[in-house]
């Protein structure tokens, strides 16, 4: 697999170099604290409706729902990218609002502090090549030179990307692409990570990299919240789950193993099908021998 | 004089004279035009350009001369020898300076036979269509070489400041579109904006093309997905062309933009996301070296014998 | 419409460098304020869509090819100082890296399609759609309309710099040293095009998207239409004539410069395409100077004699600025005429687009 190659050591490097700024929290603490919210897409069409959230430091959280339950609202709004119509969003002890963002030194802090990896790459490798791809979000920052290039550098190596690395973005595959958007968003060393749905439209080998590298990042020490229907790598891409339903309301929340054995529950969010959730239990039971067998999934439902 | 007047009345215009706009136009599918959709020409007139973009990149990272030259100097460069193509009066100091270009091509590891056949086949056969009318004596009035007919007694022909001015024309727009095809064969398009960016083209400028250049891409396959989805759902044989370009033109047009729109949104919410507060900042980093100081020496010695030399042949 | 390097003289690509820079600057400063720090991936994705719909080369009876801009619809939308640099940009992207137009002549393109394009097709526009909702078919409609002048607009602009290169640039023998062509015959062969499919290929671009996006997004409409109400149930349902009417008449309020610009119009005599339009350089008169003279004493006194020794180069310009100015005065009676009538009666349909695309049809089909 791609991701065996790389040893805990070299991730750590170029991750834990800013370790002193994340050290004001020990983990457990909130990071994100979200009370209360609403949002609605042109002030009509609701997407979200009064949540409430806790997200801890150093946890893994995944928030489940059907396609268009407002999973992705709430994680633009935990980036600061959308802003809730009611309630609140406090993260890193701080109240983050538009107003807030527009203080470059609170906007700088949260932006560096808070990553977010785009469903579609297409939309988050804006940039020429991937090299300036991945110094964009560095240059913005206004690091020296010398530390963004060794950055990159780094990243590159991580992610295995080297080769790409003078690449436009339309020579890149759909993975690669995933690889380009997720060394951008490492590149400035966040400690929260937020991926909305990261193995979406990803060939099974991707995706099963992907996963590990979840648990990597998770395991040196980054908070994770991703949005996913995607059940089979539940398990083990997640310590705790969200569920949203269709009317964009937090409908449960739990453990992984119990969320995902109350049938009644998923087919209620219209996470599964009558006729499919049978198999998909069944997978999601041995997702430990079979996490990367998503061909196997695949080939159950023609 | 009036019967003069009288005479050229009675001569009529042919019509491919005041029809011709391609050849003004050489943009997007050009080629011979085969039975089907212009759509579909369009669509693969589309990949045909991505292909070449491609390419172009394949070739920029040869290690040739050009590709050595640092990219700010090669655009001031080419575009003073621009400038002098443009000044330039006389046929002879035209096909010197194609010549130069392609021994340019050749010391830059370009393969020739595709660069000489890029810049003949391509736009020039399209003005070489368009000259033909301006050789005879009713666009261009002269010393007629060539009669062909009379009527009321003058001769109407093939004039020599046509053909001279045919010649001057066709050259020049040979020797402008291999200089230009040569700068961007042997850069990667991203050290060409980085290079523009040196040149105090404005920031926001380079960061808007460098983007626009990334999504024309993109563009083009929604534009190519939607067609054959279409297509895919349309049953018996399609309409004729005119008909199916306002449809697609139309239909297409305002989901493409719909579309476009959206992943503008995400892109912004990107950029957001990554520090971005509408100023953006740029990475590229160039040195001048030898080889610069002399391609510039190079460039400005022949341009001085070219303007000269140009003078010393009159006109 | 794309001038290659080559067709025009190294002064007259200078003067549009000149001509162009403070516009862009203006489009710069005024495109910051207007959509913020969302405008650079907005402008880029409007260049790229430009740049898209500038491939998409419709047949022309004739044989040859032509394309719209999709500068009137971007000026719609963002406004047209934004579709100057959306345009301007894919301009360049095409002249650098697909060598579609030329390198030195980039100032002279981005004046005609992005500058006179978006700006006749947006005040065209704004003219005709007057104060009616956002989502009135009579804005569809408009913008179709400001497409079909402003691409117009811009072929002429660009005949007019081709066609004024063999007299103001030549050799002593008489030997046109860029574009061999006069006005006489830039003009019609470049407004044959745009009159017949270019012209209605930005028409059914503007108007459609428009009328897609009053059903599917008006949020985006909304952008550059801040204070615009977007629906109003109160408007009179509007009359299927008249739409006829007007299409007829934005198609006559072009042709009819066509007629006075080409020589032979000036004697009154034949349809415009039946023309013999060289026939008045047909002279075998070995100077130039001659032959300048012998256009301006035809366009604008219509006489029939030579007369030598007038300023060849002023009546030439004279004689463009004179086609402009009757342009302008035809089309501010026009959208004046056009807006006496909306007045008086309301203007609205739900499924305009529809509609359009069968006005834009049959010129296309006949």
């Amino acid at each position: 697999m791609a991701f065996d190659g790389v040893d805990s050591g070299a991730v750590a490097h170029p991750l834990g170099e800013d370790a002193s700024s994340t050290s004001e929290l020990a983990p457990g603490d909130p990071l994100f604290v979200v009370e209360g919210l609403r949002y609605a897409y042109l002030e009509r069409f609701p997407a979200l409706d009064d949540v409430d959230l806790e997200v801890r430091k150093g946890e893994k959280v995944a928030l489940l729902g059907a396609n268009g339950c407002g999973k992705s609202t709430l994680l633009k709004i935990l980036d600061g990218l959308l802003f809730p119509d009611a309630g609140t969003f406090t993260a890193f002890g701080e109240q983050v609002t538009e107003d807030n963002l527009e203080d470059e030194q609170f906007a700088m802090g949260f932006r560096s502090r808070v990553g977010f990896i785009f469903q579609n790459s297409d939309a988050q490798v804006f940039s020429p090549t991937v090299r300036e791809e991945i110094a964009f979000g560095p240059l913005q920052m206004g690091w020296p030179r010398e530390k963004i290039d060794r950055r990159i550098g780094d990243v590159l190596r991580m992610l295995e990307i080297e080769p790409l690395a003078e690449r436009a973005p339309f020579q890149l595959s759909g993975g690669e692409k995933k690889r380009v958007a997720i060394a951008s968003v490492l590149v400035m060393n966040p400690e929260v990570l937020l991926f909305d749905e990261p193995t979406a439209a990803l060939d099974p080998r991707t995706q099963a990299w992907l996963v590990e590298l979840i648990i990597e990042l998770n395991r040196a020490g980054k908070t994770i919240v991703m949005a996913t229907h995607d059940l089979d790598i539940l398990d083990a891409v997640a310590d705790r789950c969200v569920v949203f339903s269709e009317d964009h309301r937090v409908a449960a929340e739990g453990s992984p193993a119990t969320l995902l054995h109350d049938r009644e529950l998923l087919l209620r969010v219209n996470l599964i099908h009558d006729h499919t959730h049978v198999h998909r239990l069944g997978n999601v039971e041995e997702a430990h021998e079979h996490e990367h067998d998503a061909a196997h999934h695949a080939s159950q439902h023609v | 004089m009036s019967d003069v007047t009288v005479r050229a009345e009675e001569v009529p215009t042919p019509q491919w004279l005041v029809t011709g706009e391609l050849a003004l136009c050489p943009c997007g599918c050009i080629g011979k035009r085969k039975k089907g959709s212009f759509v579909e020409k369009t669509l693969s007139g589309a990949v045909g350009v991505m292909r070449n973009a491609m390419f172009g990149e394949d070739v920029a990272q040869q290690h040739g001369f050009l590709q050595r030259v640092d990219p700010r100097v090669k655009i001031v460069a080419f575009l003073g020898l621009l400038i002098v193509t443009a000044f330039v009066r006389n046929i002879p100091t035209l096909v010197v300076l194609y010549a130069a270009t392609v021994v340019l091509a050749i010391v830059s590891a370009l393969p020739v036979g595709f660069f000489v056949k890029r810049v003949w086949l391509f736009i020039p056969i399209f003005t070489g269509i368009i000259v033909i009318p301006a050789m005879f004596s009713f666009i261009t009035p002269g010393t007629i070489v060539l009669p062909l007919w009379h009527w009321n007694g003058s001769p109407v022909g093939i004039t020599e400041q046509g053909l001279t001015s045919a010649g001057l024309l066709v050259m020049r727009v040979a020797t402008s579109v291999s200089l230009v095809v040569l700068l961007t064969l042997t850069t990667p398009w991203t050290k060409l904006l980085a290079g523009l960016r040196a040149l105090a083209v404005p920031r926001i400028f380079i960061l808007i093309i460098g983007m626009a250049y990334r999504y024309i891409f993109l563009l083009l396959n929604s534009v190519t997905d939607m067609y054959t989805s279409r297509k895919a759902r349309t049953v018996g044989n399609q309409r004729n062309d005119y008909k199916e370009g306002q449809r697609v033109v139309g239909a297409t047009a305002g989901a493409l933009f719909g579309k476009a729109h959206a992943l503008s949104e995400e892109v912004h919410m990107a950029m957001v996301s990554r520090g971005y507060a509408g100023d953006a900042k740029s990475y590229a980093a160039f040195t001048v070296g030898a080889i610069d100081v002399l391609f510039v020496v190079g460039c400005v010695v022949a341009a001085a014998l070219v303007l000269g030399g140009d003078r010393l042949l009159g006109v | 419409m794309h001038i290659p390097d080559g067709y025009l003289s190294p002064q007259t690509c200078g003067f549009f460098a000149v001509v162009m820079v403070p516009i862009w600057y203006k489009a710069s400063r005024a495109v910051g304020k207007i959509v913020k720090s969302r405008y650079v991936p907005l402008l880029a994705i409007g260049a790229s869509f430009s740049f898209l719909i500038m491939m998409f080369n419709v047949p022309v009876p004739d044989g040859t090819t032509a394309h719209a801009v999709g500068a009137t619809i971007i000026a719609i939308i963002l406004g047209p100082w934004a579709a100057v640099i959306a345009v301007s940009i894919a301009l360049i992207i095409q002249a650098l890296f697909f060598g579609d137009g030329g390198v030195l002549a980039i100032a002279v393109n981005c004046f005609n399609m992005a500058f006179v394009l978006p700006f006749v097709g947006y005040y065209v526009y704004r003219a005709i759609a007057g104060n009616v909702p956002l989502t009135s078919g009579r804005r569809a409609l408009a913008g179709g309309i400001g497409g079909y002048v402003g691409i117009n607009a811009a072929a002429l602009c660009t005949a007019i710099e081709l066609g004024i290169q063999p007299d103001l640039f030549h050799t002593a023998a008489g030997v046109p040293l860029y574009s061999p062509f006069h006005l006489a015959q830039t003009i019609p062969a470049m407004l044959f095009a745009h009159l017949t499919v270019a012209g209605f290929a930005e028409f059914a671009a503007t108007a459609g998207i428009i009328a897609y996006l009053q059903r599917a997004n008006v949020p985006i409409l909304k952008i550059n239409h801040v204070n615009v109400p977007v629906s109003d149930e109160e408007l009179a349902k509007k009359r299927l004539g008249w739409r006829w009417a007007l299409i007829g008449l934005a198609v006559m309020v072009v042709l009819t410069p066509l007629g006075l610009l080409a020589p032979g119009g000036a004697f009154g005599e034949d349809a415009p395409k039946d023309l013999d339009l060289s026939k008045y350089h047909l002279s075998a008169v070995p100077t130039g100077l001659e032959k300048f003279s012998s256009f301006w004493s035809h366009a604008v006194l219509g006489g029939y004699g030579f007369h030598s020794g007038d300023h060849p180069v002023i009546g030439y310009l004279i004689s463009a600025f004179v086609g402009i100015l009757f342009i302008s005065v035809f089309l501010v009676g026009f959208i004046f005429l056009v807006r006496l009538i909306m007045g008086r009666r309301g203007f609205h349909d739900d499924d305009e687009e529809e509609t359009e695309g069968a006005g834009a049809k049959p010129p296309v089909t006949a």
